[in-house]
């Protein structure tokens, strides 16, 4: 294969994401501007400009008209994806570290970092309530506790009824929605958990997280089902949605790249079996561990975002697709 | 000479010597050009534009066009503006934000029985040919791995002390023997008394390839009829082989041909050698025997 780079953000990648029918991909990084590219042949449709900070996340809705992106200048931004426009921006009193459409599209939550005296806060907005959005007041906010590990990654659990978070003590809980309560909780990792990714139903999602590991949940019980292993950091994980694989990908700590090399930093996207939990193959390309990582909605391709500031679309060989795991 | 294609068009050279006299006098760029093979399905978009040091740079960028059907969402979505940073883009991906990646592979990695199948077999051929011999005992393993290392071994080590202590003045032979028991190492060609079978599996190569030559630097319209004419006075030839590229067909500059004599080779190096064809400099030399054996 022949991997497009995607060359449209000057610091390290933050998160990437394709709309629901694949052929977008948006992609945000440590610098201001997201950007929306066509998957199929790496052509930029744009960039949404008016962040004064790193964009740490970016999420678009189901029928790819709206796209919200949360920066560590405080704001969560509201924009329509055909033109680009800021249509709303939510002031919060933190950076933004992670938000989200619900599948309707019709609510988003965002998380705030713990800093600065403030705690760490889940916050929920109805889309089509425009008071909520300008008076930055929420339909629910859930404020945790001082002494909680502060969110790192969350996304819609379920029928829209909880949010899941990973939290940086390796923690992953559900906040339901409606009362703002801690259903559950599980320690499922030791250390920080980088992302969060449901499988293509809903039923499981699979997290990745700093003690080099990536491990699939029921979404509904958070039991731990499988556990992946590696020799480094763990940034990213997306289930395929065409076949029984996962892929893994980080690296190296960015604050530990400079002294170590590439060939031994594992900056290459690894794929698992994801029942078996062997790793099956590798796929190599960026010089700098891979921040964020997401299979195409079909499954035949996939993108992964790196600390080099890099996304690289890759699609498929039929070598891959023929591929069959051996048992 | 390639005189056929002459007519068609210019060689490469050519275009290069016209194009810079051409254009650096006059110093104003040629315009862009965009040429669209229907048929084929490939655009080819020619650009000029001026470089770090003043001079003239051609860009030649092909694109392969091709059509699929998806749904009205994602066909409505391509034909959406494009804003922000994108804004003053051409239609079709910019070349300073899209940047195809050079070829590569996914990496499977151990897992089947399929590896463990390769690993067995080198081994098996290994065996077969008992390339390997235990000084110690005889058997195919290496020395180190001798079961009888530590039992056969001192024993040896002991026997040859024996030997050594009763004829002192022995040497030569005997000498060499204790030497390979004691551990050191011997070339394969002095081992079991030497000269046995010294470089016989080189001389049998040496004769196939014995009149061949290698012809190197040779331009892309090259054919096979060209190089017979120019070899053919040198004497009779046995075969032709010019390396093309598989799709265009063209020469990938460099051919082998095989003479019935020696000597007829030999005159051919000393007769082509920097000899001008094409504007190319011709290189012949001795072809060299392949690398497998």
């Amino acid at each position: 294969m022949k991997p497009i780079m995607l060359h449209g953000h000057e610091r390290s990648i933050t998160q990437i994401k394709y709309n629901r029918e694949g052929d977008l991909i948006f992609s945000c990084a440590k610098d201001s501007q997201p950007n929306v590219w066509y998957s199929l042949n790496g052509e930029r449709l744009g960039t949404f400009n008016g962040h004064n900070g790193a964009v740490w996340c970016i999420d678009v809705n189901w029928d790819t008209t709206r796209v919200l992106t949360g920066s560590a200048d405080n704001t969560c931004k509201l924009w329509d994806t055909e033109t680009g426009v800021s249509l709303n921006s939510i002031a919060t009193d933190t950076a933004v570290r992670s938000c989200g459409f619900s599948y309707s599209g019709n609510t988003i939550m965002l998380t705030t970092d713990k800093t600065m005296g403030f705690p760490c806060e889940i916050r929920i907005y109805d889309v089509r309530d425009g008071s909520q959005l300008e008076s930055g007041e929420p339909s629910q906010r859930v404020a945790l506790p001082t002494s909680d590990a502060k969110i790192t990654s969350a996304i819609w659990g379920g029928l829209e009824d909880f949010i899941l978070t990973g939290h940086e003590n390796g923690e992953v809980c559900q906040f339901d929605v409606k009362t703002g309560e801690k259903i559950a909780s599980e320690k499922g990792h030791n250390k920080q958990i980088n992302d969060i990714q449901p499988s293509k139903d809903g039923n499981w999602f699979i997290t990745a997280s700093k003690d080099f590991t990536a491990k699939l949940f029921d979404m509904q019980t958070l039991e731990p089902l499988k556990t992946y292993r590696t020799e480094r950091p763990v940034n990213s994980a997306s289930i395929s949605p065409l076949f029984d694989h996962v892929v893994v990908g980080g690296g190296q700590e960015a604050m530990n790249v400079t002294m170590t090399s590439t060939k031994i930093g594992k900056f290459d996207a690894r794929f698992f079996h994801m029942v078996f939990e062997e790793e099956f193959g590798s796929i190599k390309g960026h010089f700098g561990p891979i921040n964020s990582l997401s299979f195409h909605p079909d499954g035949k391709s996939y993108s992964s975002g790196g600390e080099d500031g890099y996304v690289r679309v890759h699609y498929f060989d039929q070598m891959y697709l023929d591929f069959r795991f051996e048992y | 000479m390639p005189s056929e294609d002459m007519s068609k068009g210019k060689s490469w050279a050519e275009q290069v010597d016209e194009g810079d006299e051409g254009y650096v006098l006059t110093g104003v760029l040629p315009p862009n050009t965009e040429d669209y093979d229907e048929k084929k399905g490939l655009k080819k978009i020619t650009e000029y534009k001026y470089n770090d040091e003043g001079k003239i740079v051609k860009t030649v960028k092909t694109y392969r066009i091709e059509t699929i059907k998806v749904s009205k969402s994602i066909a409505h979505r391509k034909t959406w503006k494009k804003f922000g940073a994108a804004e003053r883009d051409p239609p079709g991906p910019n070349p300073a934000n899209t940047i195809i990646s050079e070829e590569i592979f996914m990496q499977f990695v151990n897992t089947s029985e399929k590896q463990a199948d390769e690993d067995d077999d080198p081994l098996g051929k290994l065996k077969n040919q008992k390339i390997v011999q235990c000084r110690i005992c005889k058997g195919d393993h290496w020395t180190t791995k001798c079961p009888y290392k530590d039992t056969l071994a001192p024993l040896q080590e002991k026997l040859i002390e024996d030997q050594r202590k009763p004829e002192p003045p022995s040497t030569g032979a005997a000498a060499a023997a204790s030497k390979t028991a004691g551990g050191k190492y011997v070339p394969p060609s002095l081992r079991d008394g030497g000269s046995k079978r010294q470089g016989e599996s080189m001389s049998t190569q040496r004769k196939d390839e014995a009149a061949t030559i290698r012809v190197t630097n040779l331009s892309e319209d090259t054919r096979e009829s060209d190089l017979q004419e120019l070899f053919r006075p040198f004497g009779p030839i046995s075969r032709i082989y010019l390396a093309k590229d598989k799709v265009t067909g063209q020469s990938k500059g460099f051919a082998f041909i095989n003479f019935h004599r020696r000597e007829d080779a030999a005159r051919a190096i000393q007769g082509v050698s920097g000899f001008g064809y094409d504007h190319l400099i011709l290189n012949v030399e001795w072809a060299k025997p392949s690398g497998q054996q």
